[in-house]
């Protein structure tokens, strides 16, 4: 049966590529739900192995690497597809939808690869499609924040080719499996991923990009690159050291500038990158529990990220508004009450609140720090963790939904209401999904890359997830008033291309473009010298002898020089006229004799 | 109802910290995770101390205007 499946990939790109052919709306949106759903039955038939090899250039490309990694990573791409979709359904712009399916497309094509030159399309094609969801948003704000993103993403596809061309010439093998990290080959491909996986300092595109993407496009990106790089981490580079305190620092990087955001998606894009430094970590430690940890954070941080991003992106849908700041005295807690109660469900299980997926998921990274005695690491993650809670499970929802206005007054806002049903029913569907995963672990870790020997319902885990919740509620309320949201953004190190690159930018303009037309200038005069010379060769003597003249009269002498640029212009009228220069054929012969003597003298002699 | 609420939550934590106190205790991996109420005491400092730093941070260093990248 294993044979009959297709590559899921191509599932995508080919009905994403159909859908603008499609002329009945109801049928466009059908197909929209039924592609993820054909994909995932694709993905059940397949069985462990290697499908779908060809040959290309002497080297043997897999398009079909299926092992419980890249299936674990499939199913979750797969299912956040049909629900993105889902809550994408109210979107008439066709061009949206093929956007989201070649990105989710190649993603899968990125998951199943099994080298590294089939990863390297894919991959490009996953920034080239992913940029269109920035894009759609059509302001100016995200066109350039579209460009900076893909000009991030091509510097990193530029990184990662270079990086697998040294690579398998050193090896002589295009395979993708662990890449021992020595070498220029391997650091630069490790470079590529970590671009993607937003690691600091390459992280600014991220939290620079998502809030300005589309409402539901931003659901396909955040939930999309970052965890295939983490994907491809854990395949390339388990056990990397340098992983660990990347990962980290992140962790914790990432809730420092989530807790003073003020826009709301930038602020959950800051926390993505939070939570991603837990699964790098994870890939650095490189045991078994942490690769699981790894890949069941992921898998867990695809749902509730969505959901949260979806919640959000209901919020700005119905109100247009975006920064914390403007949503104070907005009461929204009256108007979009069941938004809210899917919000908090994605903000609990982030921040592993017992019941919720993220409690079966987040801890099993932290207690794989734990056994490895890494006490610093372990502080990090533990310390981001608090940081996750505050920022997204309490700053957040309560600036949006109960935001009050410093002088007490009420924002005034009409007509806002739940988000369309197809909205809410996608919410409602993660929503479930991450209780599901919570009460009932073992789905998930039934699909882990290795036997999962972790217990987490365990009297202590439980006990400190709650202690440790309840006193950063408690220290929240404390700085209730110091957290308010204010008006500002927060500069990042997109800082170093956008202030730096502005001023080379008119560096090209000024200098350098004035440089250009000086030199330009120079060689046009020089140009149009030799082209009124050639007008007339048989004057050509006469005018250069003339011009010299001209040149050596001194410039007090007027006379003289009136004189000779007479003769110049009268000399330059004279018009070629073959008549008058014709001569007898005899000579011409003449004259061809002796240049093919001299050619044959040339020829023989010399 | 907001009373009700901050009753219920002083209850729970101090519920959670003494529930805390009688477990029987499991491995530990580092000497502080056998302080009693550990997680209480680390989740009420690390909280304060990461809202001041970030807040520090921004308002010294990070936060600008918002047409700060604006020509």
């Amino acid at each position: 049966m294993t044979i009959n499946a297709i590559p899921p990939a191509f599932i995508f790109i080919a009905g994403g590529l159909l859908l603008p052919f499609l002329k009945v709306r109801r049928f466009k949106q059908m197909l929209q739900l039924l592609i993820p759903v054909i994909a995932f039955i694709d993905l059940l038939y397949m069985g462990q192995g290697t499908y779908w090899t060809c040959h290309f250039l002497g080297y043997e490309l897999v398009l079909g690497r299926v092992d419980k990694l890249s299936l674990c990573f499939g199913y979750a791409f797969v299912i956040i597809a049909f629900i993105g979709m889902v809550y994408a359904l109210h979107v008439k712009e066709d061009g949206q939808h093929v956007a989201a399916f070649l990105y989710i497309g190649s993603t899968l094509g990125v998951v199943f690869a099994g080298d590294l030159f089939t990863l390297y399309v894919f991959w490009e094609i996953m920034a080239v499609a992913s940029v269109f969801l920035i894009w759609y948003r059509k302001d100016r704000k995200a066109l350039d924040a579209g460009f900076r993103y893909i000009m991030v993403h091509i510097f990193g596809g530029c990184c990662l080719l270079a990086g697998i061309i040294i690579h398998i010439a050193d090896t002589g093998s295009i395979y993708f499996n662990l890449i021992d990290l020595n070498g220029p080959g391997s650091k630069l491909i490790l470079l590529g991923f970590i671009i993607n996986a937003a690691v600091p300092p390459f992280h600014a595109w991220l939290s620079d990009a998502y809030p300005e993407g589309t409402i539901t496009g931003s659901i396909f990106l955040a939930a999309f690159t970052t965890k295939s790089a983490v994907y491809v981490l854990l395949r390339g580079f388990p056990g990397a050291e340098v992983l660990i305190w990347l990962g980290a620092i992140m962790a914790v990087y990432g809730v420092v500038f989530a807790v003073i955001e003020n826009d709301m998606r930038r602020l959950l894009s800051y926390h993505i990158i939070s939570q991603v430094g837990y699964m790098v970590a994870g890939v650095g430690l490189g045991t078994e529990l942490a690769i699981n940890g790894a890949a069941a954070l992921a898998i867990t941080n695809i749902l509730y990220k969505s959901l949260m991003f979806m919640a959000v992106g209901a919020i700005i849908y119905e109100t247009g508004k975006r920064r914390l700041s403007d949503l104070r005295g907005c009461d929204l807690y009256r108007k979009m009450p069941i938004t809210l109660v899917m919000y908090m469900i994605g903000g609990l299980a982030i921040s592993a609140v017992p019941l919720l997926n993220g409690f079966v998921s987040k801890p099993m990274v932290v207690a794989a720090v734990g056994l490895e005695h890494r006490a610093i690491i372990h502080l990090m993650l533990h310390l981001a963790s608090i940081g996750t809670f505050l920022s997204v499970g309490l700053k957040l929802p309560y600036g949006a939904w109960f935001g009050k206005r410093p002088d007490g007054k009420k924002e005034e806002i009409k007509d806002v209401k739940e988000p369309p049903l197809n909205m809410l029913i996608a919410m409602g569907l993660i929503a479930f999904a991450c209780i599901l995963t919570g009460i009932c672990p073992h789905i998930l870790y039934r699909i882990l890359p290795f036997d999962v020997n972790y217990l987490p319902y365990t009297a202590h885990h439980v006990i400190g997830a709650v202690q440790l919740l309840l006193m950063t509620a408690a220290a929240f309320w404390f700085y209730i008033d110091k957290l308010g949201p204010k008006p500002v953004i927060t500069v990042d190190t997109d800082w170093f291309y956008r202030i730096p690159g502005r001023l080379f930018l008119s560096f090209c303009n000024k200098p350098l473009n004035k440089f250009r037309s000086d030199v330009q200038g120079l060689f046009s005069k020089e140009r149009a010298f030799v082209a009124s010379l050639s007008k007339n060769p048989f004057t050509i003597p006469a005018v250069l002898a003339e011009s010299m003249k001209l040149k050596m009269t001194s410039a007090g002498n007027h006379e003289r020089k009136e004189e000779i640029s007479g003769r110049l212009n009268k000399l330059k009228s004279i018009a070629y006229n073959e008549n008058r220069y014709r001569i007898s054929i005899g000579w011409s012969v003449m004259v061809c004799i002796g240049f093919v003597s001299v050619f044959a003298f040339i020829f023989f002699y010399l | 109802m907001v009373r009700i609420f901050k009753y219920i939550f002083f209850i729970s934590i101090g519920l959670s910290v003494l529930v805390g106190l009688f477990l029987p205790h499991e491995h530990v991996n580092f000497w502080w995770e056998k302080i009693p109420a550990f997680d209480a005491i680390f989740g009420f400092v690390g909280c304060v101390l990461i809202v001041l730093v970030s807040k520090a941070l921004g308002h010294h260093w990070l936060q600008r205007d918002e047409d700060y990248y604006d020509d």
